[in-house]
């Protein structure tokens, strides 16, 4: 059975907006506006995002973040904090009595993460999904999502990491010994790849190709995993409106921020 | 009495609690108030925020149960986290005092 999806791609922007359209596609997907959506989207600049449970002043260096000129934004989605730089971010809003959508939140998310590990394979990496919310190649990392249930819909996102500079997510996530179980920074960087370490590419093929092929091929491979025909679009202008007064209002909030 | 606990129980995400008891910790100690973060999954997420608010006030005996009768009570639905892993942290801390 062929699914209609509208297809977003929305380029590069700050976290607070990133966030912010997220939302706002789930409230136009809710309302019966539009169709299910997929986006796939970048972080400028870089950013952390921290997962809605989250302590702010736990999770992140919040000085490193401002000297280093990295955003720092909460989701309204559970999970860790996530480091978003060298990536691809997809997010994709379904409502929960759409034939995609699954009761249990692992069974959502072995559904729904098919479509990167098709993508995935479609770039030639080998991938399977590790529950709760992870992607791994070859035992290593290479995709974490979270989900949230709202209105009536699933919204889920995240990333694909395509290169990632271990040393910097280091510096800004204050990772605490029982999380690694005390385990060395050197043992943690082990448990991570991307994209360009799986495939070997040369630095001479920039991030910006590696991000455009990545996202045609995660198309290629949603399309694929989940029978998705798309109408490719761009978000309707009270999607941007509502994306901008979420980003200003919530997401810029410090009191949102620093809710834990 | 205020205690920091973090931890990765069997089966869970890493966890922290902020726990406040009187007037020190044993089982029959109630609970004053409480914080729990980490990197787990509750839906819906206000559901969880309230069920920290309703465990004001039970005793650390009481803790575990009334988590999973509160969380079954407003729907909730967990992953990375449960009754039964955040009485671990409590019963490390228990353990560590006597």
């Amino acid at each position: 059975m062929t699914h209609k999806f509208r297809l977003l791609e929305t380029g590069f922007h700050p976290a607070v907006f990133n966030m912010g359209l997220d939302e706002a596609i789930l409230d136009s997907v809710s309302q019966g506006n539009c169709l299910p959506t997929l986006r796939f989207y970048g972080w400028i600049p870089p950013a952390v995002s921290l997962g809605y449970f989250q302590g702010l002043q736990e999770e992140i260096d919040i000085e490193a973040c401002k000297a280093l000129g990295i955003d720092v934004v909460r989701r309204i989605t559970g999970g860790g904090a996530v480091f978003h730089h060298h990536e691809v971010t997809y997010s994709i809003v379904i409502p929960l009595g759409h034939p995609l959508a699954r009761s249990g939140i692992i069974d959502s998310y072995r559904i729904l993460l098919a479509g990167i590990i098709e993508g995935l394979a479609e770039l030639g990496i080998q991938s399977e999904f590790a529950p709760i919310n992870d992607i791994v190649s070859a035992g290593k990392k290479i995709s974490g999502n979270a989900q949230t249930r709202k209105k009536g819909c699933i919204l889920q996102h995240g990333t694909i990491i395509v290169e990632v500079d271990i040393d910097l997510m280091f510096s800004i996530l204050k990772v605490p010994q029982e999380k690694t179980k005390g385990k060395l920074i050197e043992d943690a960087k082990s448990r991570v790849t991307s994209i360009r370490n799986c495939l070997s590419v040369p630095d001479s093929v920039s991030f910006e190709e590696l991000f455009c092929s990545t996202i045609t091929a995660l198309e290629r491979g949603y399309s694929r995993a989940l029978d998705l025909d798309y109408e490719l679009s761009g978000p309707t202008d009270l999607e941007l409106k509502n994306a901008e007064r979420l980003a200003r209002e919530k997401f810029s909030n410090n009191q949102w921020t620093a809710l834990r | 009495m205020k205690l920091e606990l973090i931890g990765k129980p069997e089966g869970c995400k890493l966890l922290r609690m902020t726990l406040e008891v009187e007037p020190s910790l044993s089982t029959s100690s109630r609970i004053i108030s409480l914080s729990i973060r980490g990197d787990f999954f509750a839906i819906p997420e206000e559901a969880f925020d309230e069920i920290q608010d309703e465990l004001r006030g039970i005793t650390i005996g009481e803790f575990a149960e009334c988590f999973d009768r509160l969380a079954q009570e407003k729907a909730l639905e967990f992953e990375g986290i449960s009754g039964e892993g955040l009485m671990e942290l409590i019963q490390k801390e228990l353990n560590h005092d006597s």
